[in-house]
């Protein structure tokens, strides 16, 4: 396991080298600085600039320097710690990476709280079901929740739950401090598609399992049925689950992106979307990093999720 | 001349916008006072509350060189402009109590208001002013104020050319002069029509000399309230201010104040409805049209509007192939049916434009006769061209003032398409399209409202103005137009627009189809919220029940 971290470890620095520079090359261009100046003085403010005052202008803001010197610049901050400033809300990256991470961190809390029992409990019963009528339900349910794309799924609930019934709000900017009403829609959005997801992929493993032999035998062998499921098939059945549920918090990352831009919900996704309109690049690149880090610490969970719980791993070496 | 145009006329000559409403024999807008700019304090009125306010909260760097409404909507009630164009889209003086020009138009005189006090406990003076004026006629700050004719209008050309072959410019040496604490003078290098109405424009919110960007870590400034946290993306909360910062109470100069606090919560525009139809906030910055329905259906909720001068211009380049070719930029046009895509895209609201960029609300408007559409003559033309087989042409759009835009550029597709004309609408993001907005030799630019016809004129028309993105040069065009903004007799001048509305139709640059309206929404608690052409929030006198 040592080994594994280690590699991982090397493996994310490396990514994380690399993204940051392709980063910084990308936003090396004209276009780009245009893109800044635009967003700075608006586009009739830039219209109004002489060519000389213009590259004054980037001169001043240290945008026109060599892309290499800012490169190392950064590395070196980053090194020490610090991530920079936004350019567009003149707060420290630090700061707002942090409150954008927590708050997407409560939102994935309750997803994970609630999808897990959920989907593992309906996929169990559907697989272990197959063909009955509880399995069709659970399975079609699971199908469409997972077909409908989130921004409709988003549409439709703020339409039924809110503006029809007034249950909940329409928005979650949590103008008045937290709230977890606000919280509601964004959070059955992305439940109705995660638990349908999870569901499915449960009840492939679970009725693989109970297909196979060794199952077959243990009821052969007059085993109680409940000593069955639960000792023998839920324990194979769950490892493509709970390896998925791993990487699930990196696919959150991504999918928040749009439901927290739809809810106005404060979190990473949004930071991200109104960092990549703006040319934000010092928050590009902070997020960029965390979610390396998530998705090589997500890989590095799920592994060792598989390997604690499929043994053939657990007591396999590696050939000399 | 119609009563309005006489208070417009009035107002254009410094005198107060309630004796020029009372010359004219009509019953003004009720106002705070004679030289006041803000609605009369009603006696319903409550002190207290906050008002909470859905709009995009941006940053607040340099008050010269915002580039949204929002941020000079978060800023009003801590800066303060020189004059006020208020909703009735007529001057009046703010921190100024008056101004003359002289019969030229050449030179300005302005006159500073009493007891204005900076939040530092300084009173306002004419200093004050000419530094802020000086700093926007700076060619190098970067800020729109530079294409605004007064402020252009301080500068003259150094001789030399940029790389793009665009003359430079640099301020006039005398061009603002200071008379006494209280009065200066503007000695503009030619006449200019638009001095009240530039120094009221978006960009021109008064700061204290000492100010440093960004505003919002030190905001110093003359309005009723101060800057408590502002979060970008997140909140800008405004409070009451009581005390100056050396400790003395603050008096506003401006008259009774019933708000203790604004508070603006970022909310998209397209969330901004749904967002006051849950409570979360008590008014919004503009309701789209497409949400109209579903703000009319909000209980108790006052959906207000109000007919601007903001529109949309598909220009072509006039300079550029196929459009150098009058024929095609005519057959464009005359294929084109304004009123059909008004129709279409705003249903009965707004207003039907006639190709020209000068709209009904302002005091110079000459109604040319209505664009006609004519498929068959525009087929002739393109065969005169040579291009009798079709002609294929993209349009570029932003949509960075809503999805209209792009409704209207499909709109124009459709029905151009019946003459021979293959146009593909490319939709590029609100920020892409501002870095190429002068560049597409074909595309679709949304303008803001200008309270006179001549300043869009003047911005986007004129040869070589920063703004003219169509490239269009007509001396006789630019002589006209001279001529009407050297007009301070709105009858005569509304004469002298005929000729320049006609020589830019003629000319076939824009198919400019309507002009937009802006609706804003409200709470039933809410008192005092107006519609405003140009979309400013002015809040002094609005309260909450």
């Amino acid at each position: 396991m040592g080994n594994l971290i280690a590699r991982r470890a090397a493996q994310m620095l490396l990514i994380m080298l690399t993204v940051s520079l392709l980063l910084f090359a990308i936003f090396d261009s004209g276009q780009f600085r245009r893109k800044v100046a635009v967003a700075e003085l608006g586009g009739f403010g830039v219209a109004t600039l002489s060519d000389a005052d213009y590259q004054d202008w980037l001169q001043k803001k240290g945008l026109n320097r060599p892309f290499l010197a800012r490169y190392g610049e950064w590395l070196d901050a980053v090194a020490h710690g610090d991530l920079g400033r936004s350019l567009e809300k003149d707060i420290s990256v630090s700061t707002l990476l942090k409150e954008s991470l927590a708050n997407t961190a409560v939102l994935a809390f309750f997803v994970f709280l609630i999808m897990i029992p959920v989907a593992l409990t309906l996929g169990v019963l559907a697989g272990m079901n197959e063909g009955s009528t509880l399995d069709r339900v659970i399975s079609l349910t699971a199908v469409m929740t997972t077909s409908i794309p989130q921004i409709a799924t988003a549409v439709l609930l703020t339409v039924t739950l809110s503006l029809g019934l007034g249950w909940v709000p329409t928005k979650s900017a949590m103008t008045d401090g937290w709230s977890f009403r606000e919280l509601v829609l964004p959070l059955l959005t992305l439940l109705l598609y995660e638990v349908g997801y999870l569901t499915r992929m449960t009840r492939a493993a679970m009725s693989e399992v109970m297909g196979s032999d060794y199952i077959r035998t243990a009821f052969l062998k007059g085993l109680p049925y409940w000593r069955v499921i639960v000792r023998h098939a839920l324990r194979n059945a769950l490892i493509v689950p709970v390896t998925l549920i791993f990487l699930e918090l990196n696919g959150l990352l991504s999918q928040v992106v749009v439901i927290e831009v739809f809810f106005q919900y404060g979190g990473f996704g949004r930071m991200l979307f109104d960092a990549a309109n703006f040319g934000d690049l010092q928050v590009l690149q902070a997020a960029t990093l965390v979610a390396v880090c998530v998705a090589v610490l997500s890989q590095l969970l799920s592994d060792a999720a598989y390997a604690a719980l499929n043994p053939r791993v657990r007591f396999t070496r590696a050939p000399p | 001349m119609s009563r309005r145009e006489f208070i417009r006329c009035a107002a254009l000559l410094g005198v107060a916008a309630g004796t020029a409403y009372a010359l004219a024999g009509v019953a003004a807008p009720v106002m705070a006072g004679n030289t006041l700019p803000f609605p009369a304090a009603d006696p319903r009125a409550k002190h207290g509350g906050r008002l909470r306010i859905g709009e995009m909260v941006a940053r607040m760097e340099d008050p010269a060189t915002y580039n949204w409404n929002e941020m000079a909507n978060q800023t009003r009630p801590i800066l303060e402009y020189l004059t006020m164009v208020g909703p009735d889209n007529v001057v009046r003086p703010m921190l100024l109590e008056s101004w003359q020009p002289s019969a030229d138009l050449k030179t300005w005189t302005l006159h500073v208001r009493n007891g204005v006090m900076w939040h530092n406990g300084e009173e306002l003076n004419a200093e004050h002013v000419a530094w802020n004026i000086r700093r926007w006629s700076d060619p190098a700050l970067g800020s729109s104020n530079f294409g605004l004719s007064t402020f252009a209008a301080l500068t003259e050309p150094t001789g030399e050319k940029d790389a793009k072959g665009r003359a430079m410019r640099r301020p006039l040496k005398n061009g603002v002069e200071v008379l006494d604490s209280k009065t200066l003078r503007l000695n503009l290098a030619q006449p200019v029509l638009s001095v009240p109405e530039d120094c009221g424009e978006f960009c021109t919110l008064v700061v204290h000399p000492s100010f440093k960007a960004p505003l919002s870590h030190n905001p110093i400034g003359t309005g009723p309230y101060t800057l408590a946290e502002l979060r970008v993306g997140d909140r800008c909360i405004l409070k009451r201010i009581a005390k100056t910062t050396d400790g003395r109470d603050f008096h506003y100069w401006g008259g009774e104040v019933y708000l203790d606090e604004i508070h603006f919560y970022h909310y998209e525009q397209e969330n901004q409805t749904a967002a006051l139809a849950s409570g979360s906030v008590d008014a919004i910055y503009e309701v789209s049209v497409e949400q109209i329905e579903l703000a009319q259906s909000i209980p108790g909720a006052q959906l207000l509007s109000v007919e601007t001068a903001q529109t949309l211009c598909c220009r072509m380049q006039v300079d550029v192939k196929p459009f150098n070719d009058i024929r095609v930029r005519r057959a464009v046009v005359k294929a084109a049916d304004n009123a059909a895509i008004k129709r279409l895209v705003f249903g009965q609201h707004g207003l039907v434009a006639n190709n020209f960029h000068v709209a009904p609300v302002h005091p110079e408007f000459f109604p040319l006769p209505p664009v006609v559409r004519d498929v068959a003559g525009a087929r002739q033309l393109l065969k005169e061209a040579g291009y009798e087989k079709g002609l294929d042409l993209t349009i570029v759009v932003g949509n960075n003032d809503g999805p209209w835009q792009q409704a209207a550029c499909e709109a124009l597709r459709d029905q151009i398409k019946e003459a021979g004309i293959n146009l593909s609408v490319s939709v590029v993001p609100a920020t892409k399209f501002w870095e190429i907005w002068t560049k597409v030799p074909f595309g679709a630019t949304s303008w803001a409202h200008r309270p006179l016809g001549t300043m869009a004129l003047a911005q986007a028309y004129r040869t070589g103005a920063s703004w003219n993105e169509s490239h269009y040069s007509d001396p006789e065009f630019d002589k006209a137009l001279s001529e009407a903004e050297a007009t301070v007799d709105v009858p005569a001048r509304k004469a002298k627009m005929q000729k320049v509305e006609k020589i830019l139709q003629d000319a076939a640059v824009v198919v400019q189809p309507f002009w937009r309206p802006v609706f804003i929404l409200a709470s039933s608690r809410v008192h005092g919220y107006q519609a405003h052409p140009a979309r400013q929030m002015q809040l002094n006198k609005v309260w909450m029940s």
